[in-house]
């Protein structure tokens, strides 16, 4: 698969007693946003999970193992086989996960691709002042709006230049104005980087292109 | 060429492997040495037939009933009280300085309460009682065992209600109950039948271990007892342990005897749990329907909060203390000769510190060691040899210690000593230590990973970031348990080392109250100026951290 974008070939994916899901195959190419829609329980954020290579990290001792084989490719590689963090894929779940005992500046700092320091901190000054955060950088995650920590963690996963976007309803908990106001944001963000998107949700009204949605119902 | 890759699962399969037989080593070792020492049929006999026999044996039965019983109301009564309270209230925060306060200094002070010349008939003579002298009264060291009693109670009940309290405070647990004990309430019970039939028989099953640890504490301990049980005969757990170290060969074997008796006592109550015994679910039920009756108000509660200041008070003067008639209220004249022999005795203080320090530090990068490597299905398996020290009675792990101590030639060594309480001391810091790993949200991993950094960096910058306030807490129960060690000192050290806590044990238990009390504050305040210190570190850590 040499073509450029996210290319995902799922045979199954199950656990020890039920299967989640089965034979699904999609790709989204650079600057697009395809939607997997469908009712919750189905798997659609274990299968992004999947896709970023955290199924192993997911696990714990309250929630039964799971088994997965999948092919999938970012830009003509190989990723499937990778642990996740050499993937180049960036995760956003619905709970922002902001790293509570730092603070904002530091949390995008985590991100902040290589370079001196005063370079990483030039960048995370701009990044937040592109999300309209500017002034945030010493505040820490449990003074934040959930808008704004949704930005913040938005901001982090794209300051890490990824090459695919998974977005898990990260704008469920929001008001509807806010929420098709982050969606509009961070898919012009990824546009301007030029990287596709995946964005799982269970609302109709949340599909981002409605040329692109793929209807899951689970196996 | 060989892949670091590859190699891997391979070094963390035996980094794993080497935490897990540290683990298995030590209390394996110790229990199977004290398995090994079974007495003769001789010794059995002769325990049977010795006069006092029956005596000790009922002294600590009895004992460990009813400050079992008393503790488990009480920690009813206390969870009751939380669970119609909005907020944590003051009760609640009080309990980790009655945990921090050790055993033996709750007993000597407790003693300066009760004793004949106590502050409890000083208070009430000559205007209420007529007394111009103490009476001849045995209130400590009481031939029914009842003021042993009394210091189990007081000191097991916080124990048992810090347990229902990682419970309560358990989001989803807190949120059932509390509809639960609504839908009991508009079904027409009481508020105190209502947590009895709601709330009471889902949270007793959870709290089942701690109270049958709280009984295997009661039926073995030699400390407290020493201090504060009879003395002729003294309960069983202290009878077996003066047998061990009896010159003549016959005593000995019947101490060896008494010991494999009080593990059997200790142990009993599970083993019937186990096999499902009717009585010990009668027993439950009885307790739970006692439940429902009593009712002590949180008025009461706040009384029992306020007898651990009280034994401060009464440490604090009864080690300034000079002349004191009786019925005066105060000391006649005060002396610092008891804190300049504590201080004269410079090696106590700085072995105990030591040891302490020691042993926090050895427990604590062990727990981490063993929460960081070993996988969770293994820890699972494995998990139980932690417990060993606390599961097993003091004066059995104690013949164990002692008789490894001897095998490999480290008896008296400082290193030894600092190992066996280290051993002590992990169960505690694992309790500390576990919920917090287990904590850490699985989503931070993954959003390191994405961002493109490695397992490495994800602990460094984040993880343990994260876990430092907890490792702070759980080093400062370390060293208060370290520090509280009386049988393994005098097992592994073999008299040459002395602590705070042997210092404290000796001289409260041949009546010397002055320097005692000095003991017993120092033996208090030790820890407490390192939870106060660990509290301080850890909340400027909460408030820092930095990225690199």
């Amino acid at each position: 698969m040499n073509a450029s974008g996210l290319w995902v070939q799922l045979n199954h994916l199950s656990t020890a007693t039920r299967t989640l899901l089965r034979d699904l195959h999609f790709g989204v190419e650079p600057g697009q946003c395809l939607t997997l829609l469908g009712p919750s329980g189905v798997g659609k954020s274990t299968l992004l999970a999947a896709v970023a290579g955290a199924l192993e990290l997911m696990t714990s001792d309250e929630t039964p193992p799971l088994r997965c084989d999948a092919q999938v490719w970012l830009n003509g590689r190989l990723i499937s086989a990778l642990p996740c963090h050499q993937r180049r894929v960036g995760l956003v779940w619905q709970q922002p996960t902001l790293f509570a005992h730092l603070t904002v500046a530091q949390n995008l700092l985590l991100a902040a691709p290589g370079g001196s320091k005063a370079q990483r901190q030039q960048q995370v000054v701009q990044a937040l002042q592109h999300a309209g955060l500017a002034g945030f950088e010493r505040r820490h995650p449990n003074t934040l709006s959930g808008g704004q920590a949704s930005r913040v963690a938005l901001m982090r996963a794209l300051l890490a230049k990824p090459e695919v976007l998974l977005l898990d309803e990260p704008f469920a908990a929001l008001d509807p104005a806010l929420r098709s106001q982050l969606r509009t944001w961070v898919l012009a963000q990824a546009r301007e980087q030029n990287i596709p998107v995946v964005l799982v949700t269970h609302l109709a009204q949340d599909i981002a292109d409605p040329q692109r949605v793929l209807e899951i119902a689970g196996a | 060429m060989v892949r670091l890759g590859r190699l891997s699962p391979h070094i963390t399969r035996t980094g794993a492997g080497l935490v897990l037989g540290m683990a298995c080593v030590p209390p394996l070792a110790v229990t199977l040495v004290a398995l090994a020492w079974w007495p003769e049929a001789e010794a059995w006999r002769g325990l049977l037939a010795h006069p006092t026999f029956w005596v000790a044996l009922r002294h600590s039965v009895f004992s460990a009933t009813l400050a079992t019983a008393l503790a488990w109301l009480t920690c009813a009564a206390w969870c009751r009280w939380v669970m119609r309270q909005a907020q944590p209230g003051r009760l609640q925060r009080a309990l980790p300085t009655m945990l921090a306060t050790p055993h033996v200094a709750l007993a000597v002070g407790v003693g300066l309460w009760l004793a004949p010349s106590g502050w409890l008939l000083r208070l009430f003579s000559p205007w209420a009682t007529g007394f111009e002298w103490p009476p001849g009264w045995s209130t400590t060291q009481d031939p029914w065992a009842l003021s042993l009693a009394l210091v189990l109670w007081l000191k097991e009940a916080p124990f048992l209600c810090w347990v229902a309290a990682a419970h309560l405070q358990h989001r989803t647990h807190r949120q059932d109950w509390t509809r639960a004990l609504v839908v009991a309430q508009t079904l027409g019970h009481g508020p105190n039948r209502a947590f009895a039939l709601a709330v009471w028989p889902q949270l007793a099953p959870r709290l089942r271990w701690a109270l049958l640890a709280v009984w295997a504490y009661g039926v073995s301990v030699v400390d407290v007892a020493l201090v504060m049980g009879p003395t002729n005969p003294p309960t069983l757990a202290v009878w077996a342990w003066q047998g061990l170290h009896h010159g003549s060969s016959v005593q000995q074997g019947m101490g060896v005897a008494a010991t494999w008796l009080v593990a059997a006592l200790a142990l009993a109550p599970t083993a019937w749990w186990w096999l499902r015994g009717t009585g010990l679910a009668r027993a439950m039920a009885w307790l739970n329907a006692a439940v429902a009756r009593c009712s002590p108000s949180a008025l009461g509660l706040r009384w029992g909060a306020w007898l651990y200041a009280a034994v401060w008070l009464a440490l604090s003067v009864g080690s300034v203390m000079g002349p004191w008639p009786f019925p005066d209220l105060l000391p006649s004249a005060w002396s610092p000769a008891a804190w300049a022999s504590v201080l004269q005795a410079g090696h106590t203080l700085s072995d105990t510190v030591g040891l302490a320090v020691g042993a926090a530090s050895l427990s604590v990068a062990y727990t981490v060691l063993w929460l960081e490597c070993v996988p969770p299905q293994w820890q699972r398996r494995w998990q139980w040899l932690l417990w060993l020290p606390l599961v097993l009675p003091q004066v059995f792990w104690a013949m164990g210690l002692y008789g490894l101590a001897l095998r490999v030639g480290a008896e008296g060594q400082w290193w030894a000593v600092c190992v066996a309480h280290a051993v002590m001391a992990v169960p505690y810091v694992w309790l500390v230590l576990a919920p917090a790993w287990q904590r850490v949200p699985a989503q931070h991993a993954v959003v390191m990973a994405t961002l493109g950094r490695s397992p490495w960096a994800y602990r460094w910058h984040v993880k343990w970031p994260m876990l430092v306030p907890a490792v702070w807490v759980a080093w400062a129960m370390g060293y208060a348990v370290g520090l509280a060690q009386y049988l393994p000192t005098l097992a592994v050290g073999a008299g040459r080392l002395s602590t705070v806590t042997t210092e404290a044990v000796a001289l409260s238990a041949g009546g010397q109250r002055v320097v005692g009390s000095a003991y017993a504050l120092v033996q208090m305040l030790l820890p407490l100026a390192v939870f106060a210190g660990a509290h301080w570190a850890a909340r400027g850590q909460r408030v820092g951290g930095k990225v690199a």
